[in-house]
C-alpha cells in the first residue's frame, strides 16, 4: 500500500487525468506484482522496493548528461519537453496525437493489461503527467531518423510515456535512449502500433550512472505486412527490467529484434519478452544475449505463443550468455507454446565462458589473453550494436561496454 | 652438411617431456631437439601424442607438464603464456584451425603481426601499411583479398583453413614452425600451394615440424629427420627414407619397436 | 493434402490392457486420516520407526497446497474418495509362486509378464505388484548367489529395515511436493534393490504395475541403491484396467548411487489413458529422483510415456559426486484428450558434473504435452557441461507442444546448452516414403519412431522393440 499512498500524496487528486485515475484504481487492488508470479520470480525484491524509493518528479529539471552533437537531419526529441514539436509538426508529416486520441488508445490498452504482465505500465501510466507522455502520429516515407530521450534526474523517480502510430506505407528509423543520473529511477512504456506495410527500426540504449534503476516496458502492434525490427541495450543500472510484448495481430509480419544487457557489480538487468502471433505466417528472429560480472545477476525469460490460428509461423528464439565471475549469476528460459502443427519453431540458450580455444588460437598468434578477450567481447557485443539504427558511430556504443567499470 | 649444423645452438630442446590432461598422462618423456635448417617430421596413429606435443610446445592451458622442459632458444619456456611463445618466434599451424566468428580476419592477421614485430623492436604497421605487407604474402598461398574481410576462418573450406594457416606464418615468420597435419584433407594442387609456401618461409635460420600420417607432403618437403611417435613416446628417428619404409610397411611394422633411448 | 481422416483412424488402436480381473481383494475404509496410516502400517506389520515416518509426511501433506503451477487443467481430486490399500486375499504366508492364486498369474500371464517357474522371462527378474502389493518376485534365489537383493518394499522393511532406515526419503524428502508427501504417508508396496559393493547385477531387474481396482490409488514406492562400483539396470512396466473414473497414481521412485556406480532407470508407461472423450484414466503423478552421490556415479533415466490421463513426471538427477553423470531420455506421446507434463531437474552440485537431456513429444488429437525442465550449475560445479535437446512433433492442428527449460548458472566454468525444435511429419517427406510403395501407416510410424531412435537407442533391447510397437499403436491414425 505504501507505493499507493507515496503516488497520492505526490500528487494533487484534481489534478490527476481519467488514465491516472483508472491505473491507480488497479494499483490499489495489487500495490506491488506477485513475486511468486513468473515474471517477477526473479527479480529482486529489495531492488524493487528501491525503485519506490525516491519523490515523483513531474517537471524536469536541468539533466546534465551531454548528448553526442545532433546531425542536422535528424529529429531530435525529448519527452517532458515537448517545445520542439510544433516546429516538427510544420516541416514533416508528423502530428502530435491529441489528448482525446492519447486516453481512448490508452484506455483500449488498460482493458488488456494484465496485473502482473503489466505492472510496470500501470505503474507508468498511473505517474506519468500530460506532460510526460509524447504521442506521435507518423506518415509518410520521407522521415529522417528519430531520436527521443527519456531520462530520470537524481535523487527523483520520473515517468515517461511514449506512444507512436506509423500508419500505412510508413518506414521510420527511431533510436530510444533512456538516461539515469546517479540515484534515480526512471519509469518508461512505450506503445508502438505499426499499420499495414509500415516498418519501423527501432534502437533502445538504456545506461544509467550509479544506482540508476529503469522499468523499461515496450509494447508494439504489428498489423500485416509490417516489419518491426529491434536492437536493444540495457547496461550499467543497479535494478532494470527490459519488458518487450509484440503482438502480430493479424500474423503475416515480420519481427527481428537482437538485445542485450551486461551487468556488472551488484547490477541486476532482466529482459522478458513476450511474442503472440495471432495469425499465419508470423516471423520472428530473435536474439537476446546477457554477460554478467563480479557479482551481478542477468535474466532472460521469453516467451513465444503460436494459437491454432498461426500456422505456418516461423519463429527462432536464441539466448547467449556469458558468465564472466564465480559470483555472479545467469537466468534464462525460452519458452514455446504451440497449438498450431505447420510451424517451424526453435529455441536454444548457451551459458558459458569466453570460449577457450577461439582464445588460445589468438594467443598462439602472439595476441595477449586481455587483448583476445576484448576481441571476442566486440564481436560479441558488435553484433547487437550493428543492428541499432541511428547510432552508428555517434554514441560509441562498443567503446561504453568494453571500457565501463 | 650435419655436422656443420650442429655447430650452431639448437632453437628448440624438448627433453624427457612427460605431460597430463585431466590426470591423464599423454606424454610420456619425448625428447627432441631441432637445429636451425633443419626440417623433422613426426608420425604416427591417431592418439599417438603428436598433437598433443605439439600444443604443449604452443603452451595450451589444457595440458600439464609433469616432467620435463622445452627449451626456446636456450632458454626455458615450460611457465610461458602462449602469447608470449608465439611472439617470441614459436609457431603452430592447427590441424584444425578455429573459427571466430565476428572478428575480422584481416583485423586478427594485423594485430598479431604487430605482437608479433613488437617483440623483434620492429615498427607496429597501420592498417594502410599492414594491408600491403598482406597482398604481398597472400601471394605465397594464392589466396584472394576476399579472404582478409571474412571472419577468421568461418566459413572456410578446409584448404582455404590450411592456407589462412600458412599466410599466418609467413606474417610471424617464426624461428620454428610446428605444422600439425597441415596436409590432411587438401587436394593435390592445395597440397603443392601449401608445400610451396612452407619451402618459400624455410631458411637457414629456422626449424620446421611436421606432423603428418602421410608420405606425401614429404615427398614435397623433404625432412632430414623422421621420428614415429607411439602412446606417448618417440618409439623410433630415422632419416627420410624411414617414412617411405613406414609407408610401406604400415604402423604395424613399428609396433615391434622398444623405445631405443 | 494427406488425409487427415485416415491418420485419425490409426491413432484409435483400443487399449488392449483394458480388463479386470475379478479376484477377492481386502480393502480398507475410503478415506484419509491418521487412523487410515496406523491400520496400513499395522497391517504391514512395520517397524515404528516407519510408522513416525508416515506419520510426519501426513501432517506435512495436510499443510501443503496441490501444486498448480504445470500447464494442466483437470478436475479436482477428492483425497476422501480414495481407498488407500488395496489387496488381493491370500494366504497368510506365501513360501513359493505356486500358492500365487492362479488368477493372479493368469493376470500377468495376459500382460505378457508370466510369472511362473516354468514361462518366466529368461533374463529378466521380475517384481510383480497388484494394487497396493507386491505378489511375486522372480529369480530371488539367483540373485541372492551375488548379493542382490530384490524384493518388495514390504519385505526389505521386515528384514533390512537398517537400509530402508538409513536411506528412505533422503532423495526425495516426504516434504518435497504435495504428492510426494502423501505416498510417504500412505505407501503400501514397490520395490526395493541394493546392489552390493562391485556387483554388476547378473540380469535386469524389472517392476511390473498393475492396478485393478477402480476407487484405489496406487502409491508404489522405489528405492535402488548401488554401492561402490556396482552397477544395475532396472525396468519399469504399468497397465491398468479401463474405468470411467480417474484413478490416481502417486508413486516415489528414490536411486542412490555411490562410488563409480550405475543406476540405468527404465520405463514403459502404459497406464490407461482414458477414452477419446477424456472419460476416466489414471493420474499420473510420480515423483522420480536419483542421486549420484559417489565420485564417477552415473544414473540414467530413460523413458517411454504413452499412457495416463495426465502425466505429471520429472524424473531428476542431483550430481554431487565429482564426475558424476546425469541422463534423462524421454518420448512422451499424448493424444485424444491426455495431458503431459513432464522433464527433468538436472541439479549440478559437484565438480565436473555431466548431464544430457534428450526429450521427444509427441501431440496429437486434442492433447497437450509440454517438457518442463531445469538445468542449474551450482558455484562449486566448477567444469560441469550440460546438453539439452526437446524435440516436439505436432500432429493435426488440435494438438499443443509447450516447451518450459528452466536455465541457471552460477559457475562460469561450466557450459550449458539447450535445443528445441518443433516439427511436424511434412508432406513430402510422407510422399517420398509412399512414392517407394511404404503403407501411409507403416510410412507414419516410420517417420515417428525416426525421430524418437535418439531415445529408443538408450532402452534395454527388449524394452525399445516394445516402445517402438506401443508407438505405432497409439498413433495410429493421427497424421494430418
Amino acid at each position: 500500500m505504501e507505493i499507493i499512498e507515496k503516488i497520492k500524496t505526490n500528487k494533487s487528486i484534481d489534478n490527476q487525468t481519467e488514465i491516472q485515475k483508472i491505473c491507480l484504481d488497479k494499483l490499489q487492488s495489487s500495490p506491488l506484482p506477485n513475486p511468486r508470479s513468473e515474471q517477477w520470480r526473479l527479480s529482486n525484491k529489495s531492488k524493487l522496493s528501491n525503485f519506490l524509493d525516491y519523490s515523483i518528479n513531474e517537471n524536469n529539471s536541468k539533466f546534465d548528461i551531454s548528448y553526442p552533437k545532433n546531425y542536422q537531419s535528424n529529429i531530435r526529441l525529448i519527452i517532458g519537453d515537448n517545445c520542439q514539436i510544433k516546429l516538427i509538426e510544420k516541416n514533416y508529416s508528423i502530428q502530435q496525437l491529441s489528448e482525446d486520441e492519447l486516453q481512448k488508445y490508452i484506455k483500449e490498452q488498460i482493458t488488456f493489461f494484465n496485473q502482473n504482465e503489466n505492472w510496470s505500465d500501470l505503474l507508468n501510466l498511473s505517474l506519468s503527467g500530460k506532460n510526460n507522455i509524447l504521442g506521435l502520429k507518423i506518415n509518410g516515407s520521407e522521415i529522417p531518423p528519430i531520436e527521443i530521450f527519456s531520462h530520470a534526474s537524481s535523487n527523483y523517480l520520473n515517468a515517461k510515456t511514449l506512444i507512436i502510430f506509423l500508419e500505412k506505407n510508413c518506414n521510420v528509423e527511431l533510436l530510444q535512449i533512456n538516461l539515469g543520473e546517479d540515484n534515480s529511477s526512471l519509469s518508461q512504456s512505450t506503445f508502438f502500433c505499426l499499420e499495414e506495410n509500415s516498418s519501423l527500426n527501432h534502437g533502445v540504449v538504456s545506461y544509467g550512472v550509479n544506482k540508476s534503476n529503469l522499468l523499461n516496458s515496450l509494447n508494439v502492434i504489428q498489423q500485416k505486412n509490417s516489419e518491426y525490427n529491434l536492437g536493444s541495450l540495457h547496461f550499467k543500472f543497479n535494478y532494470a527490467r527490459f519488458e518487450i510484448r509484440i503482438k502480430q495481430s493479424e500474423g503475416n509480419a515480420k519481427t527481428n529484434i537482437k538485445g542485450m544487457q551486461i551487468t556488472k557489480k551488484n547490477e541486476q538487468i532482466s529482459t522478458y519478452t513476450k511474442i503472440d502471433f495471432d495469425g499465419p505466417n508470423g516471423f520472428l528472429d530473435q536474439i537476446n544475449k546477457s554477460l554478467a560480472d563480479d557479482k551481478s545477476h542477468a535474466i532472460f525469460e521469453g516467451s513465444i505463443i503460436v494459437p491454432k490460428i498461426a500456422q505456418k509461423t516461423d519463429a527462432s528464439q536464441l539466448s547467449r550468455n556469458l558468465l564472466l565471475s564465480n559470483l555472479a549469476q545467469i537466468d534464462t528460459k525460452p519458452q514455446l507454446e504451440i497449438i498450431a502443427d505447420d510451424v517451424k519453431c526453435k529455441h536454444g540458450a548457451t551459458i558459458s565462458q569466453l570460449n577457450e580455444e577461439e582464445l588460445f588460437y589468438m594467443r598462439t598468434r602472439g595476441i595477449t589473453l586481455t587483448e583476445a578477450s576484448k576481441l571476442q567481447l566486440s564481436s560479441y557485443f558488435q553484433e547487437i550494436i550493428s543492428f541499432i539504427p541511428v547510432s552508428k558511430d555517434r554514441w560509441d556504443l562498443l567503446d561504453k561496454l568494453l571500457n565501463q567499470n | 652438411m650435419q655436422s656443420k649444423m650442429k655447430e650452431s645452438d639448437p632453437i628448440l630442446e624438448v627433453k624427457n617431456l612427460s605431460a597430463s590432461t585431466d590426470n591423464l598422462p599423454i606424454l610420456k618423456g619425448v625428447s627432441l631437439t631441432v637445429y636451425p635448417g633443419e626440417i623433422h617430421a613426426i608420425m604416427g596413429r591417431n592418439g599417438c601424442g603428436k598433437s598433443t606435443l605439439s600444443k604443449i610446445i604452443a603452451g595450451h592451458p589444457s595440458y600439464n607438464i609433469t616432467n620435463g622442459d622445452i627449451k626456446f632458444l636456450g632458454e626455458n619456456i615450460n611457465s610461458l603464456e602462449p602469447e608470449e611463445r608465439s611472439q617470441s618466434g614459436i609457431f603452430l599451424g592447427f590441424q584444425y584451425p578455429i573459427e571466430i566468428p565476428g572478428v575480422s580476419n584481416l583485423e586478427f592477421l594485423r594485430v598479431s603481426t604487430n605482437a608479433r614485430r613488437k617483440f623483434l623492436n620492429k615498427e607496429e604497421l597501420d592498417t594502410f601499411d599492414f594491408e600491403e605487407l598482406v597482398k604481398e604474402k597472400l601471394e605465397i598461398v594464392k589466396m584472394d583479398q576476399a579472404f582478409l574481410s571474412r571472419s577468421v576462418n568461418q566459413g572456410f573450406s578446409g584448404g582455404e583453413k590450411k592456407r589462412n594457416e600458412i599466410l599466418q606464418m609467413a606474417l610471424l615468420e617464426p624461428k620454428i614452425a610446428i605444422l600439425d597435419e597441415t596436409d590432411s584433407g587438401l587436394d593435390i594442387d592445395a597440397l603443392r600451394i601449401v608445400a610451396s609456401g612452407i619451402k618459400r618461409i624455410s631458411n637457414a635460420q629456422t626449424g620446421i615440424i611436421l606432423i603428418t600420417h602421410y608420405q606425401r607432403l614429404l615427398d614435397e618437403i623433404k625432412p632430414n629427420y623422421v621420428h614415429v611417435m607411439s602412446d606417448g613416446q618417440i618409439i623410433k628417428t630415422g632419416e627420410s627414407d624411414l617414412a617411405l619404409e613406414l609407408e610401406k610397411k604400415g604402423y604395424e611394422w613399428t609396433d615391434n619397436f622398444i623405445k631405443e633411448t | 493434402m494427406v488425409n487427415e481422416n485416415l491418420v485419425k483412424d490409426v491413432v484409435k488402436e483400443p487399449y488392449k490392457y483394458g480388463f479386470v480381473t475379478d479376484i477377492e481383494t481386502e480393502k480398507i475404509e475410503k478415506g484419509l486420516n491418521e487412523d487410515i496410516i496406523k491400520l496400513i502400517s499395522q497391517k504391514k506389520e512395520e517397524p515404528r520407526f516407519l510408522l513416525d515416518f508416515r506419520l510426519k509426511a501426513f501432517k506435512k501433506w495436510q499443510k501443503m497446497k496441490e501444486p498448480d503451477w504445470a500447464a494442466l487443467g483437470y478436475k479436482k481430486i477428492d483425497y476422501q474418495d480414495i481407498i488407500y490399500y488395496s489387496a488381493p486375499k491370500q494366504k497368510e504366508k506365501i513360501s513359493s509362486l505356486d500358492e500365487v492364486d492362479p488368477k493372479l498369474l493368469e493376470t500377468f500371464d495376459k500382460l505378457g509378464i508370466p510369472l511362473t517357474e516354468q514361462k518366466k522371462l529368461t533374463n529378466v527378474a521380475v517384481d510383480a505388484v497388484f494394487d497396493s502389493v507386491s505378489i511375486a518376485t522372480t529369480f530371488r534365489e539367483e540373485l541372492a548367489e551375488h548379493g542382490v537383493i530384490f524384493c518388495s518394499i514390504s519385505e526389505a522393511v521386515k528384514n533390512h529395515a537398517d537400509l530402508i532406515e538409513k536411506y528412505l526419503g533422503t532423495v526425495v524428502p516426504a516434504s518435497d511436493n504435495y504428492f510426494a508427501a502423501l505416498n510417504s504417508a500412505v505407501f503400501s508396496d514397490g520395490s526395493f534393490v541394493y546392489i552390493p559393493k562391485g556387483v554388476t547385477c547378473p540380469m535386469d531387474l524389472s517392476s511390473y504395475f498393475r492396478i485393478n481396482s477402480g476407487d484405489s490409488g496406487q502409491f508404489e514406492r522405489t528405492l535402488i541403491i548401488a554401492e561402490e562400483s556396482s552397477s544395475v539396470s532396472y525396468l519399469e512396466g504399468c497397465t491398468a484396467p479401463m474405468f470411467d473414473t480417474n484413478t490416481l497414481h502417486a508413486a516415489v521412485v528414490e536411486l542412490i548411487a555411490l562410488d563409480d556406480a550405475s543406476i540405468k532407470y527404465s520405463t514403459v508407461q502404459n497406464w490407461y489413458a482414458g477414452d477419446e472423450e477424456g472419460i476416466g484414466g489414471i493420474f499420473n503423478f510420480v515423483t522420480k529422483r536419483g542421486k549420484c552421490l559417489g565420485k564417477r556415479s552415473k544414473i540414467s533415466w530413460s523413458q517411454v510415456e504413452t499412457g495416463s490421463a495426465i502425466t505429471w513426471k520429472y524424473p531428476s538427477c542431483l550430481l554431487l559426486g565429482e564426475e558424476s553423470v546425469g541422463e534423462f531420455y524421454s518420448v512422451a506421446l499424448t493424444n485424444n484428450l491426455q495431458q503431459a507434463d513432464t522433464g527433468t531437474k538436472m541439479i549440478h552440485i559437484g565438480p565436473k558434473t555431466k548431464s544430457t537431456i534428450v526429450s521427444k513429444g509427441i501431440s496429437a488429437g486434442n492433447s497437450k504435452n509440454s517438457y518442463r525442465g531445469l538445468v542449474k550449475m551450482g558455484t562449486k560445479a566448477a567444469g560441469s557441461r550440460n546438453y539439452s535437446q526437446c524435440d516436439s512433433m505436432l500432429i493435426g492442428d488440435q494438438a499443443s507442444a509447450n516447451t518450459f527449460p528452466y536455465i541457471k548458472s552460477q559457475q562460469p566454468n561450466s557450459e550449458i546448452e539447450h535445443e528445441a525444435s518443433t516439427c511436424r511429419i511434412s508432406e513430402d517427406q510422407l510422399f517420398y516414403l509412399q512414392s517407394r510403395g511404404i503403407e501411409f501407416e507403416e510410412a507414419v510410424s516410420m517417420m515417428v519412431s525416426g525421430f524418437c531412435r535418439d531415445v529408443f537407442n538408450q532402452l534395454p533391447m527388449e524394452f525399445a522393440a516394445e516402445a517402438d510397437k506401443l508407438l505405432a499403436l497409439k498413433l495410429e491414425g493421427s497424421v494430418g
